[in-house]
């Protein structure tokens, strides 16, 4: 404990570096004025933050901090996702500060503070620092979203979430007192361990284990917007500024998925067959409802809301067949343990075998989560890009009339994203929806792929038709602005990444990014 | 071990017995003459019932806000000076850090008018 163990603060040092800088932008807020300037500081920080994360530490696991806090492949990875993402979002917001007056030092640096709470959460390997990072991430997001203080619909909306958001914190909060009155720690592996004893003395323990798996579930399923906790996001991205609503649909989420991975897969992996149970549930019903609610949304920012809910559904089928992988090698090695002597050599061989596909398998399935989410937090800023570049042209279904014949660069932009929302090959949407359904196919829920895919018609009606207004119909407003230079230059990176995610797939999927990905929850090499 | 809690008991049952003994002997002995104002609750001159939609100086929840900054400061300076012996220099410069990032909000709130009382 004592001595300045620069071990430990090495592992923070993305987080350290975007926390400086938000203070210095905090000192220097009154005499940073140019939105430009904030902008180029802000974006350098999360580059300079996006490569420390990965290269001050290679690959290999860190525990540190009483082993509350890991840098890990996972978490590496979700962290260079988050600084894209703030460095795209600062691109698109250039002109958004500038429009609607807002104080730019305290807007730079409060999604600076929200995107170290993401880091953080990714990082956590202990239900408290999980908390931690999760609060400073939506505590920065109530602000932003309400951050338009005269626009009296961002106040709104802006109440609406923190009174959701508070709720579903208090119920992780809850969460976290039961598992602890349970394990007596809020440690994962500790989590694991006695959860695993707690199974397997049958004791009284298991409905309150239960429970709290419920309640944590909840509480990070309203962090990704997932049924049934969605209903604050259509609200929240419609009343808040469009580089927010890019901001909160992508990189929020990416978060939630972090966090939501980790804690299913390490802490509550002794419960994995009821785990994979809700989140398969959770996945279904997110995609249905966010499929056919979108269908009648004529306001764009709430089409892409609900269209962010069914990709949340999406995104944790990965998880869904990651953890009922686990739970399923579980029972295996339960089979084995208890078979005892019946079980012949040939037998035993064979359950090893599958034990060992069902590594794979969940492996695989998280792996599949990972791309969904790296894939997905490009294509949805680019078409929030759009929005933005299109600034009042941007906000209403019937505003993209005839937008092809005054600007055909930007509805050919406009489309590729909305077809790789859609996920039509050869976009990178494809590629993304292709792995998660093979995985969970793989693990045995065929009905859940069967409606994904049925979903996945609905919401390309609802994409196309906006391809449609923009192709069809003719135009009676006059054609929007010419997109600023920070605009296009964000919608250029999030473009290559939709194109390249579909042309070469393999570039995109986990293994081709992290070659060395360690199973989330293999034991750290210290214990 | 029980003993020790004797004045303790001792003393809550001395309280209580001075406190309902001064209302009961208010209510036996003292004159009444009720009237419409007398019978509001007390609330310090505030009208007790009114509805929302007047002004609120948003100075006061500044005031609040500031408070809290230095609550929290508080809060975690006393377990740190009973063990700033053992925690020795690194200690000291831990909460050098931790009071330096506060300082950045309290001067942020300076350096934006907060303090103004306008």
């Amino acid at each position: 404990m004592n001595g300045i163990n620069l071990n430990a603060l090495r592992l923070l040092l993305p987080e350290l570096i975007l926390v400086g800088t938000a203070l210095v932008l905090l000192v220097g807020a009154r005499r940073l004025r140019s939105a430009a300037l904030v902008a180029a500081i802000t974006v350098v920080t999360a580059a300079a933050a996006g490569v420390t994360a990965v290269s001050v530490l290679g690959m290999e696991r860190n525990l540190g901090y009483g082993s509350m806090f890991t840098v890990d492949g996972y978490s590496q990875f979700f962290k260079v996702l988050v600084t894209g993402a703030l460095a795209l979002t600062t691109l698109l917001s250039v002109r958004f500060v500038v429009d609607a007056k807002i104080r730019i030092a305290e807007y730079h640096a409060l999604l600076l503070l929200a995107c170290t709470g993401m880091m953080v959460a990714s990082s956590a390997v202990d239900l408290l620092t999980l908390y931690l990072g999760l609060e400073l991430t939506t505590l920065c997001s109530y602000i932003l979203v309400g951050i338009t203080v005269d626009r009296s619909e961002a106040n709104e909306a802006s109440i609406k979430y923190f009174l959701l958001g508070s709720f579903a914190s208090a119920l992780f909060l809850y969460g976290i007192a039961l598992t602890y009155g349970v394990t007596q720690t809020t440690d994962y592996e500790g989590i694991r361990t006695a959860a695993q004893a707690v199974r397997v003395l049958d004791s009284p323990g298991q409905p309150i284990l239960l429970a709290a798996v419920g309640l944590l579930v909840a509480g990070l399923a309203f962090k990704v917007a997932a049924f049934p906790f969605h209903a604050w996001a259509p609200d929240a991205y419609q009343g808040a500024g469009a580089p927010v609503a890019a901001f909160l649909a992508a990189a929020s989420k990416a978060a939630g998925l972090a966090a939501l991975g980790r804690v299913c897969l390490v802490a509550l992996d002794a419960e994995d067959h009821v785990v994979a149970g809700v989140l398969a549930t959770v996945a279904g019903l997110s995609i249905l409802t966010g499929s056919i609610l979108a269908v009648s949304q004529t306001n764009m920012k709430r089409l892409l809301a609900y269209s962010s809910i069914a990709h949340a559904g999406y995104a944790l089928l990965g998880f869904v067949a990651a953890t009922s992988a686990r739970a399923t090698g579980a029972a295996v090695t339960q089979a084995m343990s208890t078979g005892g002597e019946a079980i012949n050599g040939l037998a035993r061989n064979a359950s090893a075998l599958e034990m060992s596909a069902m590594e794979v398998l969940a492996s695989d399935g998280a792996a599949a989560s990972m791309t969904y989410a790296l894939l997905y937090v490009f294509m949805t800023l680019g078409t929030f890009g759009v929005l933005i570049g299109l600034g009042n042209r941007g906000e209403q279904l019937d505003d993209f009339q005839g937008l092809a014949a005054q600007r055909p660069g930007v509805a050919a932009l406009l489309l590729l994203f909305l077809l790789s929302l859609a996920g039509i090959p050869p976009t990178a949407g494809f590629t993304a929806k292709f792995v998660v359904l093979l995985s969970v196919v793989r693990s045995g829920h065929w009905w859940l792929a069967v409606l994904a895919v049925l979903c996945s018609v609905i919401t390309a009606f609802v994409y196309l038709r906006v391809a449609v207004v923009m192709y069809m119909k003719q135009s009676e407003q006059d054609a929007p602005p010419r997109f600023s230079w920070a605009v296009s230059s964000a919608l250029a990176v999030a473009a290559l990444v939709t194109m390249i995610g579909g042309i070469f797939p393999a570039m995109a999927l986990m293994d081709g990014i992290f070659p060395n990905f360690l199973p989330v929850w293999a034991a750290s090499p210290g214990n | 071990m029980s003993d020790e809690y004797i004045g303790i008991g001792a003393s809550f049952f001395l309280a209580g017995v001075i406190a309902v003994s001064m209302v009961i002997l208010a209510s036996t002995l003292g004159k009444k003459k009720p009237s419409r104002v007398k019978s509001e609750p007390f609330e310090c001159g505030n009208s007790p019932f009114s509805l929302p939609g007047g002004k609120l100086a948003i100075k006061f929840y500044l005031t609040a806000i500031l408070f809290v900054l230095f609550d929290v400061e508080l809060v975690f300076l006393y377990p740190w000076a009973v063990v700033y012996r053992q925690l020795g220099m690194l200690g000291l410069a831990e909460m050098g850090v931790f009071l330096g990032v506060l300082m950045v909000g309290y001067f942020y709130a300076w350096d934006n008018g907060a303090l103004k009382w306008k």
